[in-house]
Order: C-alpha cells, then sequence, then structure tokens
C-alpha cells in the first residue's frame, strides 16, 4: 500500500488558484520530488500534506487513512522547514528530544530514542553542543533528526538546499542522499533546482502553475520529457528548442531550420506521420551535439563559436550555426575559442520534436 | 461566533474610549445648567463656551462662578504652536543625523542608543527645581528660547532611537551605490535617505510634536506671562471656587485640533512610509 | 577602460583579518573574476577597490593612479550590489537617470541616454513602473543600467546573480559575458559558485580566509591547482584525495596511497625534490577515474559501489576502495547499482600531488 496518496488536491487563496488538480502517491522508502519554478505551487501542496494548510478540495492519505481532518501534530509527519527552525537556546540533545518530552517518556526511553535517533543522522558526537557553533550541514541533520525522532511515517523537506553556497551545497547533496538510502523513510522534498531533484529523487513531479505536468524518474524526465517546459527545464545547459519546420521529401524526412536542413529520416517510424504541415519544434540537448576541429563526419554542419564557457572539464560552446542559435557541451578542444569555426554532428537518435502550440512530445 | 465575539469585544473597547469624548464635544456645547445633567445631546446648545475663549467675558451665569480668566485663548494657543513646533523640528533634524550617525558609522559605540535612553528614565519632576536655577540665571526664565530649547533636548532621546530605525531598514548598498556615482554624504542624505524614510520621519515627528504639545510641568515652572502654553492655561480653568466644564470641554477640543491636523497632513506620508516594505 | 592594480592590500575588522596583504594585477577590458568561499574577503575587496573601504595597509591603483586618497565619488567606478541598489519611491526611468541627475545632465540628455541603456538591456517596458512590481532578474537589470548609464571607466559586480532562479542565472552569466566583450570592459566579478568562475573569467583569483591561492586562466587553475584548496575548490565534483607517501618500488616511482596506488615513473621529473620523505595526498578529479568491471592488469583496483547520483547527461558513481571513497563521474549510457562491484583505473598523467602539512603542489601538472 503507498505510504501516502494524495488525490485531486485543489487549493485557492481568494481567487488565486494555487494548486489546481494535483494527484500522486508515494511508496514506502520512496523519495518523491516536487520540483517547479517559485509560484508553481509545490510548497503549499507540501503544506497540505503537513496540515498546514486546509485544501479547497481533494484528500490526503496517510497509510490509507484519510487526514484531512487530522491537525498538524497527529498525523505524524515530520516536516524540516528551509532554514532548518532549529531551537537555538536549548543543546543538539534537547532538540531532537522536543517533540518526545510531550509524549511523557521515561527519562531513560527519552534518553535512549535521542541516542538512537542521532545515530541515525551521524550527530551523536555533538549531543551537548551549543546549537549555536554548528556548521550548516550539522544544523541539517540536527533538523532532521528532531522530526525522526517522532517515528513519522513521511518525511517532508521544504527546499532543504536553497540557502546554501555552491561549494557547501555539494556536499550536503550527497549526505542527503546517503542519510535517505540509510533511513529508508517515504520522503517528499521540494525544490526548484533541478540538480537537486535529479540526484535525490527516485521519482520527480515536474510542476508548472498548480498542475503537474510530468512525473517520473530522473532517467525518464531527463531523456523523454513530454512537455516543451519540462524539456527546458530540467538539464543544465537547457535544452536547445529551435522552430522548425518537417518536410518530406520522397523517402527522406528532413526537419528545417534557419538555413540549416537536418537528415531526420531514421526517426520517420517514431514521428509515424504525425508533425507535418504543423509548426514543430527541434529540441536537442547541448551534450548530443558533438563538435570537432575539422569536418570527419560528413552530415557535420559548419558552425562559429561566439563564445566558449570553461565548465571543469567541458565546455559549453555558443554557437551560431545557419542562422540559428545553440549550445553545445563537450570536453574542452584546446585552441577553440570565440570566433573559431567548427562542425557540428547531431546525435539524431536523441532528438526530440514537439508540436508547438500544444508543446507536447512527438518524438 | 468568534467573529460575532471579537466585533463585541472591538464595540466595547471603542465605546470605552471613545466616550469621555463625546461627553467633552456634548459639554462643550452646553450652558451651565445642564453641565451635570445626563443626557449627550444639549438641550438648549449654546456655543458661548467656545466664544468666550476668544473673547472673554464674564462667563454665563453671572457671577455665580468665580473665574480669573481675563485673556483670550489666542495668546496660549500660538504659545504652544511655537514651544512645541519649533522644538519638534530642533530635535527631529538633530535626531536624524545622529541617528544616521549611529546607524551608518557606528558613533558613540553600541550602547550610546541605551544610554541616551537612560535619561528618559528619571522623571522630570526630579531636576524641575535644579532646572529651574539654572535657567534663571542664564535669565532663560519666561522665554522660547528655554521651552524649545528644553523640549528638543528631551524629546531628543526618542527621535534618534524612533528614527535609527527607519535608517537601519534602508540597506546601506543604496547610499553607497549613489556615492559611488558622485554624490557628496549630504547629497545621499538628501536624494536618497531622506526620501527613503519620509514615512518613518513624519511618523516621529507626529509622535514627539504631542508629546511637546502636552507637556505641562516645565512650561508650568518656566513661563510666568510671556510664554504661556496651552496645558498651563488649560489648568487656570479650574477656579478655587467651582469648575467652568463647559469653557473646559470646549478649551480642551481646541487644544486637540493642532495635532489632529498635523496628522491629517502627514497621513499620506505615514502610509507609504509603513508599507514600502521590503523587495523580494 | 582601465586597468586595476592592488599592492600588498591589507584590511582588519575589529580582530579579524579580513584582508592579508593582497596583491594583484586586471589589465584593462579584462573580466577578472574573485571567486572563493563566504567570507574569504571578496566583498571587502570589491569595496576597496570602489573606495568604499580603506585599507590598513597597502596601495590600490586605477589605471595609473593611485587613488587611496580619492574618495569612492571620484573614482568613476561602478558597482553593482548583491542587493540591487534600486530605490522603491522612484520610477525604472527615475532610477537609471540618478547618477545622471547627480552629475547635473540636462533633462534631454538624461532622457537620451536612459532609453538607450534601457533598450540595449531590454527594459523599456520597466521604465514607467516601480520596482515594487519587478522580478528578481528584472532588479538585477535595472540596476545594471543604471551603473552603465553614466559609463564607469571600471565595473565591479559582487555577486550579481546570487539572488536569481537557476535558469535565470544561466542566461544572465552569458549575457554579462558578452556585454563585457562588445563593449571591452574592465570587468571585477566576485562569485562563489566556481561554475560561473571558470565560465565567466578571462582570469580567476581563488581566495581563502583573505589571502589570493592562486590567479589564472580557467583551464591553468583547473589542470594545474597550485594548492590543495584551489584543487577541492574549482571543479564540480569535487577532486577525490587520498593520503598517501611516494616509494621506491623495484625500478618504479610509485605513489603509495595504501588501498591503491599510481605509478609516477613517467613523471618523476615532475615531482618536488622533498616530496620522497614527506606525508603527501594524492588529487584526482572524478572524470579521471575510469570504471571498469573486470580488472585491465595491474593497475586497477576492486573497489564496491557506495552511491550513485544521476546528474542528467552524467552520473557520478562513489566508489569505495579499501578505506576511501571516490567520486567517479561516468556517462549516462551505464547503470550501476548498490554494492556492485567493479574496479577502478587512473588516468596516471592527470594525478595531482600536494603536500599534506602546506597544501601546496608537491607535483608540476602539465597544461593539456
Amino acid at each position: 500500500m503507498p505510504k501516502l496518496v494524495v488525490r485531486n488536491l485543489r487549493k485557492l487563496f481568494g481567487t488565486f488558484e494555487a494548486v489546481k488538480n494535483v494527484s500522486f502517491q508515494v511508496e514506502e522508502k520512496e523519495t518523491l520530488c516536487l520540483l517547479g519554478p517559485s509560484g508553481c505551487g509545490k510548497t503549499t501542496i507540501l503544506r497540505i500534506i503537513a496540515g498546514l494548510e486546509v485544501p479547497t478540495s481533494g484528500e490526503v492519505l496517510l497509510d490509507g487513512v484519510l487526514v484531512n481532518d487530522l491537525p498538524p501534530q497527529r498525523r505524524q509527519i515530520g516536516l524540516v522547514f528551509q532554514d532548518y527552525a532549529i531551537f537555538p537556546h536549548l543543546s543538539v540533545f534537547e532538540n531532537i528530544a522536543y517533540g518526545l518530552r510531550v509524549r511523557k517518556l521515561s527519562e531513560a526511553e527519552l534518553t535512549r530514542k535521542v541516542r538512537e535517533t542521532a545515530s541515525l543522522v551521524d550527530v551523536q558526537s555533538i549531543l551537548d553542543a551549543p546549537t549555536k557553533k554548528l556548521g550548516l550541514s550539522e544544523m541539517q541533520r540536527v533538523a532532521i533528526g528532531r522530526s525522526l525522532a517522532l517515528d513519522p511515517k513521511l518525511l517532508l523537506l521544504d527546499e532543504p538546499l536553497s540557502n546554501i553556497d555552491a561549494k557547501a551545497r555539494e556536499r550536503m547533496r550527497t549526505e542527503l542522499g546517503k542519510l535517505q538510502k540509510d533511513i529508508g523513510i517515504a520522503t517528499v522534498y521540494v525544490t526548484h533546482d533541478q540538480l537537486e531533484a535529479m540526484t535525490l529523487a527516485d521519482r520527480i513531479a515536474v510542476m508548472r502553475d498548480g498542475l503537474i505536468e510530468q512525473m517520473g524518474t530522473t532517467s525518464e524526465i531527463y531523456d523523454n520529457p513530454k512537455t516543451l517546459f519540462v524539456a527546458n527545464f530540467i538539464g543544465s545547459p537547457s535544452m536547445n528548442l529551435i522552430d522548425c519546420e518537417l518536410v518530406y521529401n520522397r523517402e527522406e524526412a528532413v526537419l528545417k531550420f534557419g538555413d540549416l536542413a537536418l537528415d531526420v529520416t531514421e526517426l520517420t517510424q517514431r514521428i509515424e506521420g504525425k508533425g507535418e504541415g504543423r509548426e514543430l519544434v527541434l529540441g536537442v540537448r547541448a551534450e548530443d551535439l558533438s563538435l570537432d576541429a575539422k569536418k570527419t563526419n560528413p552530415v557535420a554542419i559548419e558552425a562559429e563559436v561566439q563564445l566558449a564557457e570553461p565548465v571543469g572539464a567541458k565546455s559549453i560552446y555558443h554557437l551560431k550555426m545557419g542562422g540559428v542559435s545553440l549550445l553545445a557541451k563537450g570536453y574542452g578542444m584546446p585552441n577553440i575559442d570565440a570566433g573559431s569555426k567548427v562542425w557540428a554532428t547531431f546525435n539524431i537518435d536523441k532528438v526530440h520534436l514537439f508540436d508547438k502550440k500544444t508543446e507536447h512530445a512527438i518524438v | 461566533m468568534k467573529t460575532a465575539v471579537r466585533y463585541l469585544l472591538l464595540v466595547v473597547v471603542s465605546v470605552w474610549t471613545l466616550a469621555p469624548v463625546a461627553w467633552m464635544v456634548s459639554l462643550s456645547f452646553k450652558g451651565p445648567t445642564e453641565w451635570y445633567a445626563p443626557n449627550l445631546i444639549p438641550n438648549q446648545p449654546i456655543i458661548d463656551n467656545y466664544v468666550s475663549l476668544f473673547i472673554p467675558t464674564n462667563p454665563i451665569g453671572g457671577s455665580f462662578f468665580f473665574t480669573s480668566i481675563t485673556e483670550p485663548i489666542t495668546r496660549p494657543l500660538i504659545n504652544s504652536l511655537i514651544a512645541a513646533g519649533l522644538g519638534t523640528l530642533l530635535a527631529v533634524m538633530v535626531g536624524f543625523l545622529a541617528a544616521y550617525g549611529v546607524s551608518r558609522y557606528r558613533a558613540g559605540g553600541t550602547f550610546i542608543i541605551f544610554f541616551t535612553l537612560l535619561t528618559r528614565m528619571l522623571p522630570g519632576a526630579t531636576f524641575v527645581a535644579p532646572l529651574m536655577v539654572f535657567y534663571a540665571s542664564i535669565g532663560f526664565i519666561d522665554t522660547y528660547a528655554a521651552l524649545i530649547l528644553l523640549y528638543a533636548a528631551v524629546t531628543l532621546t526618542y527621535a534618534i532611537w524612533l528614527m535609527k530605525g527607519f535608517i537601519d531598514e534602508i540597506p546601506p548598498e543604496w547610499e553607497e551605490a549613489a556615492l559611488l556615482e558622485g554624490a557628496s554624504p549630504w547629497t545621499v542624505l538628501r536624494k536618497v535617505t531622506i526620501p527613503l524614510t519620509k514615512g518613518g520621519l513624519a511618523a516621529s515627528a507626529l509622535f514627539i510634536f504631542i508629546l511637546n504639545w502636552s507637556e505641562f510641568l516645565f512650561a508650568l515652572v518656566i513661563s510666568v506671562t510671556e510664554v504661556t502654553t496651552l496645558p498651563v492655561q488649560i489648568s487656570k480653568y479650574v477656579s478655587a471656587v467651582g469648575r467652568m466644564y463647559g469653557t473646559m470641554a470646549s478649551v480642551g477640543l481646541v487644544a486637540t485640533i493642532p495635532s489632529l491636523l498635523l496628522g491629517y497632513m502627514i497621513q499620506k506620508h505615514l502610509v507609504t512610509g509603513f508599507t514600502f516594505g521590503r523587495i523580494r | 577602460m582601465v586597468g586595476v592594480r592592488l599592492v600588498n592590500v591589507s584590511k582588519k575588522a575589529g580582530k579579524r583579518q579580513i584582508l592579508k596583504n593582497v596583491s594583484l594585477e586586471i589589465p584593462d577590458k579584462e573580466l577578472f573574476v574573485i571567486a572563493g568561499p563566504p567570507g574569504a574577503g571578496r566583498t571587502t575587496l570589491l569595496k576597496v577597490i570602489a573606495g568604499l573601504i580603506s585599507p590598513d595597509a597597502g596601495e590600490v591603483y586605477i589605471g595609473n593612479q593611485m587613488v587611496n586618497t580619492v574618495p569612492p565619488s571620484d573614482r568613476d567606478v561602478g558597482m553593482v550590489f548583491e542587493t540591487p541598489p534600486v530605490y522603491p519611491n522612484r520610477t525604472g526611468f527615475q532610477n537609471i537617470a540618478f547618477p545622471l541627475e547627480i552629475k547635473k545632465v540636462s533633462d534631454s540628455q538624461i532622457k537620451e541616454q536612459v532609453q538607450k541603456v534601457a533598450e540595449f538591456l531590454q527594459i523599456t517596458h520597466l521604465l514607467d513602473r516601480k520596482p515594487a512590481t519587478y522580478s528578481g532578474g528584472e532588479l538585477q537589470r535595472v540596476a545594471l543600467a543604471r551603473v552603465l548609464v553614466r559609463k564607469p571607466r571600471l565595473l565591479l559586480l559582487d555577486e550579481p546573480l546570487k539572488n536569481l532562479d537557476a535558469k535565470i542565472r544561466e542566461r544572465t552569466r552569458v549575457e554579462l559575458k558578452r556585454l563585457q566583450r562588445e563593449f571591452g570592459m574592465t570587468m571585477v566579478f566576485s562569485t562563489h559558485d566556481q561554475l560561473e568562475a571558470t565560465a565567466v573569467g578571462d582570469r580567476i583569483a581563488v581566495m581563502k580566509e583573505g589571502m589570493i591561492e592562486q590567479i589564472g586562466a580557467p583551464k591553468e587553475v583547473y589542470n594545474s591547482p597550485k594548492t590543495v584548496f584551489v584543487a577541492r575548490f574549482i571543479g564540480s565534483p569535487t577532486m577525490n584525495l587520498a593520503e598517501c607517501t611516494l616509494k621506491r618500488k623495484d625500478d618504479r616511482l610509485v605513489l603509495d596511497a595504501s588501498d591503491f596506488n599510481v605509478d609516477m615513473t613517467m613523471r618523476a621529473h615532475e615531482m618536488d625534490r622533498e616530496a620522497m620523505s614527506q606525508e603527501l595526498l594524492l588529487g584526482v578529479r572524478p572524470e579521471d577515474i575510469v570504471l571498469l568491471d573486470s580488472p585491465a592488469n595491474t593497475k586497477s583496483f576492486e573497489g564496491e559501489v557506495e552511491l550513485t547520483e544521476n546528474f542528467g547527461d552524467e552520473r557520478v558513481v562513489t566508489v569505495r576502495v579499501g578505506k576511501v571513497s571516490l567520486n567517479c563521474l561516468t556517462g549516462k549510457d551505464r547503470v550501476f547499482k548498490y554494492g556492485q562491484k567493479l574496479h577502478v583505473k587512473f588516468k596516471e598523467e592527470k594525478v595531482h600531488v600536494f603536500h599534506k602539512q602546506t597544501g601546496i603542489a608537491a607535483c608540476v601538472t602539465s597544461q593539456m
């Protein structure tokens, strides 16, 4: 039985529809991420699940039981806020023990439970430390520990990594990932950072304007985005999206954009005749454009490099090709910089086609 | 149900607060015969109570009441305006500059605000006597300067305290940007800080004005005949034999007018000052 | 446009030494990036150049003029702050016109110049509106317009992209670079994000706790880090480090990290002379570790998969070899499972070596 079921959730703030019609399930031990730009409704949904907001309509079920009318403190859900909200005047031990104290456990019981939870999140060595001196990663773990001490059925995290600088974020992302695997509790978290979503979640629900546009595993969403929005939102740098036209020339299928014509005959089966006569959008990720200093591939197209951005061992090249601007990402080529000429080859297998009007994927 | 209780509470509190004011209004239009009557609306409304403020004659009712009021209210009114007005102006101007120094340049160290606040913790009565002696020795008794300087000095603390808060709200980078663009620190104050803290300045000025306007003790002590302020004059309407309730009500109401007027004039700034809020 | 030079600049605030003897030289028309973690002193450094903070010691030169005694209003420097200085009580137009107002430029001139800058940054629709309605990106652009409208000879940017959403950040980064190139502006850009730093900068200065650890072009800083800090700061995922010592085994020179080793015979001439007797750190970037299903030859080591992270176009696999966890970067086409056993092989020519005590590089890695 799924741990959490959210069905037809709708939330109005006055006349503003923050959440339009959202449904999803989270299984035991699964981590689901609600990903989307600011204002898409993801935090509202999280708060509804926690019980901090009342939905206008729709149901929330935990372990099969309807919890709409249950106040937050009775739902057995752990919520970790964006800034961790650790009590600064209490020690680490007391922070974790906080919720347990209401339960009137014996001191021995309480201590045992706190120590158990502390070792789960790896803070057992700093139990007596004053909270003011804690580093970010420790604070995050204490916040999670505090929620876990109450044996929640579900863990909710609100933008867990958004306020941290880049390097620390990398480290804490890995720690959070390890933590999730070790603890194995059903988790839902919310973020606007697509990288965070991809690395931490088992499944991602990409949201826009109060609706889920697509739900799937990281690979599914990355490799097969169903709409233009999802295709553009996931992946860094953003997927190249170019208006184009599909023309059939006897046996051949050709995509025309700018001054160029791209032979996509091998995709004809997948296109299945859709797309003819319609306005289409060609989608190709920067890493699916291979670059070479010389024309080694007969179908390679000439392009001019306008800008080269080194990112680690690779570089992002801003190309101008047949009147169209594209981004390509590949291992840094020596001596290729702004103004150089390169030859670009499309990985036709990885090309996406979208219907411009409906914004849905055809291929 | 909850909202009904809430409204009930609001009504009760409003009535409790405004009832005395309503009574004052009613009293001010009543003749002596009705002063002790319980009706709110006067049966025979008169405006003599207001007129006699400005053109003092024998009070209505003949020589039944003893009164020593022979001057119209206009002089005390003007005196109060001068003393409170200029005192407030001085306090706000000096206070703003001081607050700016404390906020931006950490003038006076971390405890300066606290120390200045200490001065307000002593009741005024404790230093009325030494102040009197000092003022007498420099010939300050019964002068405008004495009142203005005193009022400014006493309310300066509030001015600094209040305005520092408003200045702190403005990110220093906003001023630094102007500096880089060639503005002198004075230009920065003039073109950046003051326009942005207008609301706070208005609110502080109003608060301090009300304090100064209603100040009684020092005005009583310092003034003799020349600079009698309104609160002092009003106290003279309490005579040995009886109380001229009607005129006291009318003069009380007249005394509130400048504060109300000031509040009304700056209310636009009060609103914009408090609602421009933080962006992002 | 002019260059900037700092000579031995130091600054203390209270008890903390914020800048310790910083020296750098930025030629005219360069996009120079100051990169480092929060608290490294980047903002203070920029403010010293701008004249908003006076250094305790050292000289600041803008162009060829020493400007230590020149007030900020006379330095002709533009600065974009982390919190964009956009006044809420003025419209977009009035905000951008502000610097021209101070210079007492005529009204008609103001109108013309503001219009030009607004068109250029595509914010003409914001001119009549007040900032309360702007988005984060729009605020930054208005702040930028305000700085550009008076054509300063030097542009300083303090974490200009920090408060923007990830996607907008990418776009704005490129725009700033294009702007800089097109107008040949001398720009000093501060950031904590190493990816931004390498993507945008002509040269980067990596700062740590008030000192500059290394200055160089992005490729140089990436391929030849001079200290452990730089090696770990630049590059994501972070470089793997393992303790090791340099030993002679038979005829070969080997870096021994107990759980694995790397043959350095071919690079013996690059090694520091003192390296033999000291505790060292072996550094290898995730993309320089090759993952194999079966052992290659004597140069591969067995390990177990601890964690896998999906980055879309790549995967990061954490492999535990003995007591050490190594992050390895691979393509998306391979699938790895928890606990799976595989073999790691190092690209020997890409391995870095550092002295453990000082953190300084113990060998010279040739630039690729």
